[in-house]
C-alpha cells in the first residue's frame, strides 16, 4: 500500500448543514461502489470548498466561482472518472453564475452539488444571492436555482435536497451520481445546508420545504408541470425539494468524443503513432 | 471592347524584379485577398519566398481593407521598403497606401467611381486606370469578378503567358462550380483585353519575374503553426473564446483535434476557457488555452493558480494593440509585463517568444512539453502580425517531436512508493505526480499554500520551503529553453535586440545597414522569462543596444533592465501606431539614432 494523504476532519462549525452533505456524498459513493481513485471531487471557495479535504478521492480546490469549468474540463478529458463539483451559493450563483448557466446548457457529465446556506459564512455573514425570502423581497429578490435550472433548455437533472432529511438527500445524490455515471450529462443538486452561525435558516426552512417526491402525482419528466408546481409553491412561500426534473438526452462528451480514446490516454497520443496523419496536416500548407 | 482612350503604350524594357511587394486595397468585402492569393501562387512558382499580410478594420464588411504580398529571394519576416504595385479599388486606398509607393511603382486604379483625383500619386509612378467594377457588373453582372479582371491585367504586367494566368486561376478556384468559374475566366480575359490596349502584350511586360526554381516549403501563419506544434507534441485539449487575433488557434484546433481524438471547447468566456483547460490538465491530458491581450488579462487569476497549484498549462497570447479594447486588428507587443509579472503573488512561469511561423511550430511543441516537465504556466508570446501573417518556411521536422511527460507517475510507479506526496519537496523543485484514475495516487491539489500532502497549511517554515521549491523549477528548466538567434559582427559594440515580428524585420534591417557600412550584432531572444544569461551577456558586451519594439512604454526594455541589464546601454526604438515596422523605416530610425550619438 502506498501511503497518501489522510482525509482530515471538517473545519465546519458544530451543527453546520455541510456535515449532512458530506455524509450523503460518502454514503452514495459507497452504495454505488465507486472507487476513491476513480472519483474526482472539485470544490469552489468558501466553507463548502473544503469538503474535498475530508473525503478519500482525488481532490481539487478551484478558484472562486470556477469549479464548473474545471470539472467540465476534467470530465471531457477523462470520461472514466466520476466527476463531482461542489460549492456554495456565492460560488455558484454569484461569482460563478455564468458558468452554472452554461454548465446546464452544455450538459457534460458532472454532478454539481450547490450547498446553499444563503449567506457568505467564511467572510462572516454578508448577504449572498439567496439571502432573504422570495415572498417578502421586492427589490433584490433571491435567486431560485430550481426555477433557473428549469428555464435552461439544456437541463437534464435538477433536484433539491435539505440536510435535515438525510435519507432523501442520500437518495437524490445517488440518483444524480447514476445520471452522471450513465453519461446522461449534468446533474444539478442544490442542497439547503444552513449556516448555524451566521444565518440559521433551519427553523425557517423546516417550515417551508415541500417534498415533491412525496406527491404521487408529480411527474419529474414534465418540464411544464415542474415549472407550474415550482411557481405555485414559491408563491405560497414554500420551497420545493426532491427530484424536480429529469430528462434523457445525449451528454456533451458523447458529441465531442467519437471514439473510445480520450485526451487523457497519453500513450495513445504519442506523436510517433501519428506521423502519417501529422504529415498529411502539414502537406495542406505546401506551397 | 475599347475601354481606354488616348492610350499611352508601354514599350520600355521590363525591369527585373526579385523583391516585389504588391498591395491590393479597397473596401472590406471587395475581395482584396483574392488577387493577393493568386499572386502568391505566381511568385512562389518563380522561386520566391513569400510574406503575406492584410490590414483590415474590426468589422465584417466595409472599412479600408488591404492585402499585401511580398515575394523575394531572401525570406523576410515583414514588409520591406515600399509597395511596388498597388491595385486600388477606391481613392481611399490610394490616399492610405500612396505614401508607401516606390518612385517607380505601378498603380492600377479602378475608375468606376470617377477618375483618380489630381495630385494624389507621385508623378513618377505609372498609372493604369481601368473601370474594373463598372465593367465587371456590365459585362459579367457581378462586381466581385473585378478581382480576376485585375489579375488578368496584372499577369500581363508581370509577363505571364495567358494560359499560365488561366491555370493559376483555375487551380486556385478549383472548388468553384460552373458559372462562377466561367465568370472568373471571362473576367480574366477582360484583363487581357485591357492589357492589349495598354500595349502590354505578351513579351511586352513591365516587370520581369526571376526564373527561379520553385521551392517546396510551407505557407502558414503563426497561429496555425503554434496550434500544429501543440497537436504534434500530443496536445489534445483546447478551450478558448473567440477574440481577434487569436481566434484562428481555436478554429484550427476545433477542426483538427477531433481527428486525433482530442477535444476543443468554445467556452462561455476566458475564465471558463482556462479553467476547462486546467480541469483537462489535472487528468493528465495535454492542455492549452489561448486568447489575445484583454482575454489573457481575464485569465490572470487562473494563471497564478496554475503557478501555485503546479498545473501544466500552455497559454497562447496573440497580442494586439492595447490598452483595454485597444485596436483589435493591430500589432503591439505591450503584454510582456503582464505575461512576465501579471497575476497575484510570486510563482514560476515561462514566457517563450517565437519569431516566425517555423519557430511557432517548434515552440508550440516545446511549450507543450515544458508545461508538463515544469508543471507551471508556459506562455507563447505572439503578436498580431506573427499570428495572422502568412509566410513561407521550411517543412517542420515532425520526426524530432517528442512527447515528454516529465515526472508523471504511472500506476506501477505509484505502487512501488512507500508514500506518495503530490507536493513533495525535491531538489529540482518538481514533484512527481499521479493523475486521477491512478490507484493509490489520491492527492489534494489546491491554490492555497499547502504541505507536501496537499493539505492547506500556513505553517511558516512550510510556506518558505514551498515557495523556494516552486522557484527552483526555473533553474531546472533553463537548460531546456531555446537559445537566442544571433548574427552580425560580433566585434561590433553596437547591438540590436527585438522579439516576435520585430525579429524578422531586424534581420532585413541589419542587411540594409550592413550594405551601408554599419556594423551591428543582433540578438533575438526566444525566451523572455526566465531571461537567459546569454541575453545579459550580449548586452554587457555592447556599448549600446537598440531595443526595437512595438510598445509605447518600452516593455521589452524593462524586461531586459529588470533582469539585470545595464539600463544606460539600452536605447528604445519604439513604434505603437498599430503597424509593424517596415525595414527601411527601421533602418532610418537606427541610422538617425546612430547619427545622434
Amino acid at each position: 500500500m502506498t501511503t497518501t494523504y489522510t482525509p482530515t476532519n471538517p473545519v465546519w462549525c458544530s451543527g453546520c448543514g455541510h456535515y449532512g452533505v458530506k455524509g450523503a456524498m460518502e454514503r452514495s459513493l459507497a452504495q454505488l461502489g465507486i472507487a476513491p481513485h476513480e472519483t474526482m471531487l472539485l470544490t469552489g471557495i468558501g466553507c463548502s470548498g473544503s469538503v474535498q479535504n475530508n473525503i478519500n478521492a482525488y481532490g481539487y480546490h478551484s478558484m472562486h466561482g470556477r469549479v464548473l469549468p474545471t470539472a467540465t474540463g476534467a470530465a471531457l478529458a477523462n470520461p472514466e472518472l466520476t466527476v463531482i463539483a461542489a460549492g456554495g451559493d456565492g460560488d455558484g450563483y454569484a461569482i460563478g453564475g455564468g458558468h452554472l448557466v452554461h454548465a446546464l446548457k452544455r450538459n457534460a457529465s458532472v454532478l454539481y452539488i450547490l450547498m446553499n446556506n444563503a449567506v457568505y459564512g467564511l467572510t462572516k455573514g454578508q448577504n449572498s444571492p439567496t439571502s432573504g425570502t422570495a415572498v417578502d423581497a421586492v427589490a433584490d429578490a433571491p435567486i431560485d436555482g430550481v426555477s433557473m435550472g428549469l428555464a435552461i433548455p439544456g437541463t437534464t437533472f435538477l433536484a433539491r435536497g435539505f440536510t435535515r432529511d438525510a435519507d432523501q438527500l442520500n437518495d437524490l445524490m445517488t440518483k444524480a451520481l447514476e445520471h452522471v455515471r450513465a453519461k446522461k450529462g449534468f446533474a444539478f443538486l442544490e442542497v439547503l445546508s444552513p449556516c448555524v452561525t451566521y444565518n440559521d435558516t433551519f427553523p425557517d426552512w423546516d417550515a417551508r420545504v415541500h417534498n415533491v417526491d412525496a406527491d404521487p402525482d408529480y411527474a419529474p419528466n414534465d418540464r411544464g408541470a415542474a415549472f407550474v408546481k415550482t411557481m405555485n409553491l414559491n408563491s405560497e412561500g414554500k420551497i420545493p425539494t426532491g427530484l424536480i426534473y429529469h430528462e434523457d438526452r445525449p451528454c456533451f462528451e458523447a458529441e465531442l468524443l467519437k471514439n473510445d480514446t480520450s485526451p487523457a490516454q497519453l500513450s495513445a497520443h504519442d506523436p510517433k503513432n501519428h506521423l502519417d496523419k501529422l504529415q498529411a496536416v502539414m502537406e495542406r500548407y505546401h506551397m | 471592347m475599347n475601354i481606354m482612350t488616348d492610350m499611352k503604350k508601354f514599350t520600355s524594357e521590363p525591369r527585373l524584379c526579385d523583391d516585389l511587394t504588391v498591395c491590393v486595397a479597397g473596401q472590406g468585402g471587395d475581395g482584396s485577398l483574392t488577387i493577393v492569393t493568386l499572386l502568391s501562387d505566381v511568385l512562389a512558382h518563380h522561386g520566391l519566398n513569400l510574406y503575406r499580410t492584410s490590414n483590415i478594420a474590426s468589422r465584417i464588411k466595409g472599412g479600408h481593407a488591404s492585402a499585401l504580398v511580398r515575394g523575394s529571394f531572401e525570406q523576410h519576416g515583414g514588409l520591406g521598403s515600399a509597395i511596388n504595385i498597388l491595385v486600388a479599388f477606391d481613392d481611399e486606398a490610394i490616399r492610405l497606401r500612396g505614401p508607401y509607393l516606390t518612385d517607380d511603382a505601378i498603380v492600377i486604379y479602378d475608375t468606376s467611381r470617377g477618375p483618380l483625383p489630381e495630385g494624389i500619386v507621385p508623378e513618377t509612378v505609372t498609372l493604369l486606370e481601368v473601370p474594373f467594377s463598372r465593367y465587371s457588373v456590365r459585362e459579367l453582372a457581378r462586381d466581385l469578378f473585378k478581382n480576376s479582371f485585375g489579375f488578368g491585367l496584372l499577369s500581363r504586367v508581370l509577363g505571364l503567358a495567358d494560359i499560365e494566368a488561366d491555370q493559376y486561376l483555375t487551380n486556385r478556384f478549383k472548388k468553384l462550380k460552373g458559372r462562377a468559374m466561367e465568370g472568373n475566366r471571362q473576367a480574366l480575359k477582360l484583363g487581357f483585353e485591357v492589357a492589349d490596349e495598354f500595349g502590354l502584350t505578351v513579351g511586352h511586360q513591365m516587370l520581369q519575374l526571376p526564373k527561379g526554381e520553385k521551392k517546396d516549403h510551407l505557407f502558414i501563419t503563426g497561429n496555425e503553426a503554434t496550434a500544429f506544434g501543440f497537436l504534434a507534441a500530443g496536445g489534445r485539449f483546447y478551450a478558448g473564446y473567440p477574440i481577434t487575433p487569436a481566434t484562428e488557434v481555436m478554429d484550427w484546433l476545433g477542426k483538427n483535434l477531433p481527428q486525433f481524438d482530442g477535444v476543443m471547447v468554445q467556452a462561455e468566456d476566458e475564465l471558463s476557457a482556462i479553467n476547462m483547460a486546467i480541469g483537462a490538465s489535472l487528468t493528465g491530458a495535454r492542455a492549452m488555452t489561448g486568447s489575445s491581450s484583454p482575454g489573457i488579462a481575464l485569465m490572470g487569476e487562473s494563471i497564478s493558480h496554475c503557478g501555485s497549484a503546479e498545473i501544466p498549462m500552455v497559454i497562447v497570447n496573440s497580442q494586439r494593440a492595447g490598452p483595454s479594447t485597444g485596436m483589435p486588428t493591430k500589432v503591439e507587443q505591450s503584454d510582456l509585463g503582464m505575461m512576465i509579472s501579471g497575476g497575484n503573488g510570486d510563482f514560476p512561469r515561462i514566457v517563450l517568444a517565437p519569431g516566425n511561423s517555423h519557430e511557432c511550430f517548434e515552440i508550440g511543441a516545446l511549450a507543450t512539453n515544458l508545461a508538463q516537465i515544469a508543471q507551471c504556466p508556459v506562455f507563447i508570446a505572439l503578436d498580431r502580425a506573427l499570428s495572422q501573417d502568412t509566410m513561407t518556411v521550411p517543412y517542420f521536422d515532425l520526426d524530432s517531436v517528442e512527447m515528454d511527460t516529465g515526472k508523471m507517475l504511472d500506476a506501477a510507479e505509484v505502487a512501488e512508493l512507500d508514500e506518495y506526496k503530490r507536493y513533495k519537496i525535491t531538489k529540482d523543485g518538481i514533484s512527481p505526480w499521479a493523475i486521477p484514475g491512478t490507484p493509490e495516487g489520491m492527492s489534494l491539489v489546491t491554490g492555497n499554500e499547502r504541505n507536501e500532502w496537499g493539505q492547506v497549511s500556513t505553517d511558516l517554515a512550510n510556506r518558505v520551503a514551498m515557495m523556494d521549491k516552486r522557484s527552483r523549477k526555473l533553474e531546472t528548466i533553463k537548460p531546456m529553453l531555446p537559445k537566442a538567434i544571433v548574427y552580425g559582427d560580433t566585434a561590433s559594440k553596437v547591438g540590436i535586440i527585438g522579439v516576435g515580428v520585430v525579429g524578422g524585420i531586424i534581420s532585413e534591417t541589419h542587411n540594409l545597414l550592413e550594405q551601408e557600412g554599419y556594423k551591428f550584432q543582433v540578438h533575438r531572444p526566444r525566451v523572455l522569462f526566465p531571461l537567459l544569461q546569454e541575453t545579459l551577456d550580449f548586452i554587457a558586451s555592447c556599448d549600446r543596444v537598440y531595443v526595437v519594439e512595438h510598445s509605447e512604454s518600452g516593455q521589452l526594455e524593462r524586461v531586459l533592465s529588470g533582469a539585470g541589464a545595464d539600463p544606460s546601454k539600452l536605447h528604445g526604438i519604439r513604434k505603437y501606431d498599430g503597424t509593424p515596422f517596415w525595414s527601411d523605416e527601421l533602418t532610418n530610425r537606427i541610422k538617425d539614432a546612430e547619427a545622434a550619438k
